[in-house]
């Protein structure tokens, strides 16, 4: 796509947003020859920070240093795209990973977690009441960016294969192909998926339903959010993981956000969005009106581990990470069968933390969940946000595989089937008065 | 009745005697009963609503311990690579982050912040401003100070709405504020800040002109920098500060407070806060921890009225998710090593550092400046501000000809409402420039401007 095609996308705000003098000035004075005698940058003196060195003890016993100029590193703004060697770092990751076609027209940021990165993408593209296209059910927190623009979904049917076709056409047929060349039209600019391990599904789009779903967003010319968070928690081997949307982007059309917070550390607050040069940009322009840059800290310390790993390394922590979920998602199968079988129905997610069930006996799980869970000493997650209409009634619960043995999710399961069991009663009872009455 | 107290505070820490800012009495009656701040919501803000995992917690506030909890939505924690941490501070002391601290620093942690550091947070805030609504004020955790604020731009700022800024302004605000298009209102400032007069009159201007209706709220804040202030290293007299208080409230406007170089003030008697001068709840005041700890660490904290600091946490949830929980715990165990005391001995040692550095750029620009730039004496912050009368516009001077004597000062059309008008003004930072560097400096700049002068005299 051309450059100017991008403009397709962005609404008023973002095609505003202008380079910063002294953002750019910034960057000039990290390249300078060290003889420049700069007097411009903001940039506080690191003689007045009181941390002066470190070292982090890794789970393995391997220790990781932070020299006192790594230490300043740490302290000190920078720039913000993110710090320069894990800059580089993850576009050596990410071009490995998934060889994008466009790469070189192709752009990385650091974002404070890529749910932030999330944001300012669809910041960037919404304007009130556009229509979305989202998957069903969705990732509550897409709904917590979107809601402020009071969106009207188009929400997508999604199986145990992810996201269905035929229900995207089906999504979009109020509009011609052609319409996306006209700026009046309404026709919506992107498709929102996490088509791996899809919280709270757990599914994993195939490569088939992948590659028809991105000619339908070449076809109607929009782009697609890979929301990817889970890419490493895929249980099957590495060699059959289904190729990313950003793989498959002949045509400069995917914005994939990736994350360290399943597999690192959450609290680090590191992530990156990977896309279009111009889309990259306006969101880089975005980072620099806000966070101005993310921790430097967080990413000296990821940078760090990820050259002591190297590649051996990384994909060696990553089957850990991997072989646990997928013992942890056994586990819970394994309860789940022992115990809501006949009371609910479930497909066995393919990633992820996360299973999704069906209570089909039970018309609404909201107040069961609410009212009388605690009592019963267990505690799930009603399905109702994960809807883009919440207010719907929902028979569906999410259940999460983090954190929790395989003891307790023996224990949870069978208070959760009482539960299930009693709602029941009182839901027939219910009904038996409603006709009496 | 909310105390304060009227004389100096003198705090006798070894030998150094070190002042906290005079904290005024303000009684009861002053205090007028809550404002509705929904007047004050842009459309984005209005619409926006907790978010649905939000309103889920707080039904299922205070489980017991032996709830089998399978709702979470947390990675697993026994995967993540680090187990410890010890960090060395400058006095050879060591923080050592155990297991538990270490997890928590890289686990998702609250949205509102690292709850320890909260807490200091508020005795700090209680400390040195002593907020008259302070009951209905709450504190947030931002990434850095500046985040807080583009936060609280989007929450304020519909398209035309008006605000009112400083002239010269902080270049970073417009890098959010002018994206959502609203008018400025540019009041420029003397020695003593921003210039009341001046303000009023902007402001009656604008009330005749424009007015309000009754529907929609058109003025909706100032954003004003008043300590050390960027790029004028300025610092608003008290005088000023209630002046413009006044003005706040009988023109119905709120009042960022971005006070990013509050400790870098080169005063020992610190002129009150906005904030300590609250009595109606209209300031939203942004503090950082980036001048005096760690500007990488990114952490900084938002304090207001409770109903607009909860809708900037309902943004933030939505984006950052709370920052870097290491960041956070760090900060907090420099304040468990350190407490209040310490800290405050701290940023002192800080801002004498800035001090003497601000010295050395006079002596540097008396030196070889003097007959071509005027300037006013920095009386905080980081930042010489410098006037070249006979040159029209210092851009091109400074980024194509001052460049190549390898010296780059920030042109000042940047800090202004109107960066396409020329302009004669400059920004020299000092605060990682050695004196004798800053005395080469200025040197190769007095060359620079000299050619500029001699340039323009041979295009005439």
């Amino acid at each position: 796509m051309s450059q100017t095609k991008y403009c397709r996308y962005m609404n008023e705000v973002a095609r505003r947003r202008e380079p910063s003098l002294l953002r750019e000035l910034f960057s000039m004075q990290v390249e300078a020859p060290d003889d420049a005698v700069f007097l411009m940058a903001g940039m506080p003196s690191p003689d007045t920070f009181p941390l002066v060195e470190g070292s982090l003890t890794l789970r393995d016993g391997r220790t990781l240093t932070l020299s006192p100029k790594k230490m300043v590193d740490c302290l000190q703004y920078g720039p913000t795209p993110g710090y320069p060697p894990l800059l580089k770092q993850l576009k050596d990751l990410t071009k490995r990973l998934h060889g994008p076609p466009t790469w070189q027209d192709s752009e990385v940021v650091v974002t404070t977690g890529s749910q932030s990165g999330l944001l300012m993408a669809m910041e960037m593209m919404m304007s009130p009441n556009d229509y979305v296209i989202i998957e069903e059910p969705c990732y509550t927190g897409a709904i917590s960016i979107l809601a402020p623009y009071s969106p009207r979904y188009l929400p997508v049917k999604t199986d145990s294969e992810g996201m269905i076709p035929g229900s995207l056409e089906a999504a979009l047929s109020r509009w011609r192909p052609q319409d996306a060349e006209d700026a009046h039209s309404d026709i919506p600019k992107f498709i929102y998926t996490i088509p791996t391990a899809c919280n709270p599904t757990g599914a994993v789009t195939s490569e088939k339903r992948r590659r028809e779903i991105y000619k339908i967003a070449c076809e109607y010319n929009l782009l697609i959010l890979e929301d990817d968070p889970y890419y490493f928690l895929q249980f099957m081997d590495e060699e059959n993981f289904p190729p990313s949307y950003l793989k498959l982007d002949t045509e400069g059309r995917v914005l994939r956000f990736d994350s360290f917070s399943k597999i690192i550390a959450a609290g680090l607050r590191v992530g990156w969005v990977t896309g279009p040069q111009p889309l990259i940009r306006k969101i880089s322009l975005h980072k620099g009106a806000s966070v101005i840059s993310s921790a430097s800290m967080s990413q000296v310390v990821v940078s760090e581990l990820l050259e002591m790993w190297g590649d051996e390394g990384l994909k060696n922590h990553v089957r850990e990470v991997r072989l646990f979920y997928r013992s942890q998602r056994d586990a819970m199968l394994l309860a789940a069968e022992r115990h809501l079988s006949g009371l609910c129905e479930w497909s066995a997610p393919a990633g992820g933390m996360f299973l999704w069930i069906k209570a089909g006996c039970i018309s609404d799980t909201w107040s069961m969940v609410l009212e009388r869970a605690m009592k019963k000493k267990v505690m799930v997650v009603p399905g109702h946000g994960f809807l883009t209409d919440s207010a719907k009634a929902c028979q569906y619960l999410r259940l999460s595989f983090s954190a929790n043995t395989p003891l307790n999710m023996e224990k949870g399961l069978c208070s959760l089937a009482q539960l299930i069991r009693e709602e029941i009663e009182l839901q027939n009872t219910h009904q038996l008065l409603q006709k009496k009455g | 009745m909310v105390l304060g107290v009227e004389n100096k505070i003198k705090l006798d820490v070894n030998d150094t005697a070190l002042s906290l800012p005079r904290i005024r009495l303000v009684s009861a009656p002053l205090l007028r009963g809550r404002m509705d701040y929904s007047r004050f919501l842009s459309t984005n803000a209005k619409t926006r609503k907790p978010s649905w995992i939000t309103q889920l917690r707080s039904y299922l506030a205070n489980p017991s311990s032996d709830i089998l909890w399978l709702a979470g939505g947390h990675p697993d924690a026994s995967l993540f690579p680090f187990k410890e941490t010890t960090i060395t501070l400058k006095n050879g002391q060591e923080i050592h982050l155990n297991q538990d601290l270490m997890a928590t620093s890289l686990q998702y942690g609250p949205i509102e912040g690292h709850t320890p550091l909260l807490k200091y947070l508020a005795d700090l805030t209680q400390k040195l401003h002593s907020p008259p609504r302070w009951s209905e004020t709450r504190q947030l955790v931002t990434v850095g100070g500046q985040d807080g604020m583009a936060k609280a731009f989007v929450m304020l700022t519909d398209p035309g709405d008006y605000v009112v800024v400083p002239e010269p302004c902080y270049a970073g605000i417009f890098s959010e504020l002018t994206s959502l298009n609203p008018h400025y209102l540019p009041v420029e400032e003397d020695e003593e800040g921003m210039r009341s007069d001046l303000l009023r009159s902007a402001l009656a201007r604008w009330k005749s002109e424009i007015g309000e209706t009754h529907s929609e709220k058109r003025l909706k804040f100032m954003y004003t920098n008043p300590s050390g202030s960027n790029p004028s290293g300025t610092n608003m007299s008290e005088k000023r500060r209630r002046e413009i208080y006044a003005l706040a409230c009988e023109y119905d406007f709120l009042i960022l407070e971005d006070d990013a170089y509050y400790f870098l003030q080169f005063q020992d008697d610190f002129p009150p806060s906005f904030l300590s001068l609250d009595t109606e709840g209209r300031v939203l005041r942004f503090d950082s921890f980036s001048k005096t700890v760690s500007a990488g660490l990114r952490v900084g904290y938002v304090t207001g009225p409770e109903f607009l600091v909860e809708k900037i946490s309902q943004h933030i949830m939505a984006t950052v998710m709370g920052g870097s929980s290491l960041s956070q715990v760090l900060v907090t165990e420099l304040f468990h090593m350190w407490g209040l005391e310490g800290f405050l001995r701290h940023v002192k040692e800080v801002r004498d550092m800035y001090r003497r550095r601000r010295d050395a750029a006079l002596s540097a620009a008396e030196k070889h400046l003097t007959g071509l730039c005027e300037w006013r004496k920095p009386g905080g912050g980081m930042f010489l501000w410098l006037k070249v009368p006979k040159v029209k516009d210092t851009q091109a001077m400074l980024l194509e000809r001052g460049t190549k004597k390898s010296i780059l000062l920030v042109p000042g059309n940047g800090f202004t409402t109107r960066p396409e008008l020329p302009c004669q003004y400059m920004r020299a930072s000092y605060s990682t420039v050695l004196p004798e560097e800053m005395d080469k400096a200025f040197q190769i700049l007095a060359e620079v401007i000299r050619d500029e002068i001699q340039l323009n005299n041979e295009v005439k």
